[in-house]
């Protein structure tokens, strides 16, 4: 599975960084180094929406950093 | 033949002085680059007097074409006469390299230039004119790639006088030191910055004198090419990209934008990489496009490069704490050294195009400010002496 996390000047200043090192520290508790493939990427042109831009396998979704754990339980567990 | 040069330089005042008595200048004439480095008797105010008129003088004199002789007349009947010792005194050396590599150094009661050729050092001969009494040495010769050359106030020969080093800082000692620093440093900032430093730490950071270290190196052009922003026009991204990607293979090239480079690296087809490692919280992580030397985040880097490169150019602020600061691996301190170490011009291929996403006042930072930036930006690096270019889309 592929998931990039914007660090555009827009999703940083949303909290990119807190996003990223979330994501990263429960890729690494569930154990899924193998299977979840982290990557930063650049402005995709949606940052109009309230949270960091975040796709999986190409989807879009918004995710602010207080969501983040949220979102990883119902779209990175939920689809593995 | 083009010969480009890197000039900086370094001072310490005298211990508890708050203004250095010593005074450098470095000007560009249409096909030269001038240095002039002059110290004025005495320290604080007065020398410092005498060291700036003496400098502005020479220099302004010079940039108008007059020769020695006028230079030297117009200081001596210029300068204020010291109640207490009865003379007017400024010491000065001035360096001179034109773009074809002539160069012509002027020395007068300074310690003599360093001069570093192929890894060794090289006698400056003596050739004294004798000008309004005052005797001066004058030395023509030719530079070449790779040259350096260091004017220096005598608070550099002084150092460590009767503490540390019984007679200061032996001029051999301290161009052996040089030549030493010199295959180590990249920049003339660096080598200037090395040698005064070693200077304060003989005085103890005390410096019993003002020592100031004025660093001339000649180098091949090191042209840097900076994009950031989308054109206004997306029929235009083609051009913009062209533009950009112009030049020898001694061009070096920064994308600073994600949209940006998403663009350069859509035309160029070649994928673009983008790290999540935060180096530093406040700046967004780089990215890679091959070919490229640099990539990475637009606004809120080129601000904090915009800062670092202020730090660099203000009145005699070149620290070490700044070097230690350009060689931190975010963005902003890669762009910054770049920019600062290894540039002798900068071009910038600005976009115009405005991003609605940032004209969101619930973002803490506005972001819509670009070409703000890059007007801050072009003065900053011409405040360090390179030439900038603009080209908007």
């Amino acid at each position: 599975m592929r998931v990039t996390i914007c660090i555009g000047s827009a999703c940083h200043l949303k909290g990119s960084r807190d996003v990223i090192s979330k994501m990263q520290e429960m890729v690494a508790q569930n154990g899924l180094i193998d299977k979840v493939d982290l990557n930063g990427a650049f402005c995709s042109g949606n940052c109009v929406k309230e949270g960091v831009c975040v796709t999986v396998d190409g989807e879009l979704f918004s995710v602010k950093p207080e969501d983040t754990e949220n979102f990883f339980h119902k779209e990175i567990l939920g689809r593995l | 033949m083009g010969i480009t040069v890197d000039v900086a330089y370094k001072s310490f005042n005298k211990f508890g002085e708050v203004l250095c008595g010593d005074k450098v200048e470095m000007l560009k004439t249409e096909d030269s680059n001038i240095v002039i480095l002059a110290d004025g008797m005495g320290s604080g105010v007065k020398a410092n007097i005498l060291a700036t008129l003496t400098s502005k003088i020479l220099g302004t004199m010079f940039l108008n074409g007059a020769t020695l002789e006028e230079c030297v007349e117009t200081i001596v009947d210029t300068l204020p006469i010291c109640q207490v010792r009865k003379v007017a005194y400024s010491t000065f050396s001035i360096l001179q390299v034109f773009h074809n590599g002539e160069a012509y150094l002027v020395e007068f009661d300074n310690p003599g230039c360093i001069f570093i050729r192929d890894g060794q050092l090289v006698p400056i001969p003596r050739n004294i004119r004798v000008i309004q009494d005052k005797k001066i040495n004058e030395f023509r010769f030719q530079v070449k790639k790779g040259d350096a050359l260091l004017l220096m106030s005598d608070g550099t020969i002084h150092a460590g006088v009767g503490q540390l080093l019984n007679f200061g800082w032996l001029w051999e000692d301290i161009a052996a030191y040089a030549l030493k620093q010199y295959e180590k440093t990249i920049s003339a900032a660096r080598l200037a910055n090395a040698v005064c430093q070693a200077c304060d730490e003989l005085y103890m950071y005390r410096p019993g004198d003002d020592t100031t270290v004025a660093a001339m190196r000649i180098i091949d052009a090191k042209p840097v090419h900076l994009m950031t922003g989308p054109a206004a026009d997306k029929a235009d991204d083609q051009r913009m990209v062209a533009d950009f990607m112009s030049g020898d293979e001694n061009t070096k090239r920064i994308v600073c934008g994600g949209t940006s480079a998403n663009i350069v690296s859509r035309i160029l087809g070649k994928p673009l990489d983008v790290s999540m490692e935060y180096v530093d919280p406040e700046i967004p992580p780089i990215a890679y496009i091959d070919g490229l030397e640099l990539v990475t985040e637009g606004v809120l880097t080129l601000n904090r490069v915009v800062k670092l490169i202020r730090r660099y150019a203000g009145d005699n602020s070149i620290t070490e704490d700044l070097f230690l600061e350009l060689d931190k691996k975010n963005g902003a301190s890669m762009v910054a050294k770049m920019l600062l170490e290894d540039c002798t011009e900068l071009h910038l291929y600005v976009g115009k195009a405005i991003n609605g996403a940032y004209q969101n006042p619930g973002l803490p930072f506005d972001l819509g400010i670009r070409q703000n930036l890059v007007e801050q930006l072009k003065k900053a690096v011409e405040d360090t002496g390179k030439q900038v270019t603009v080209t908007y889309y």
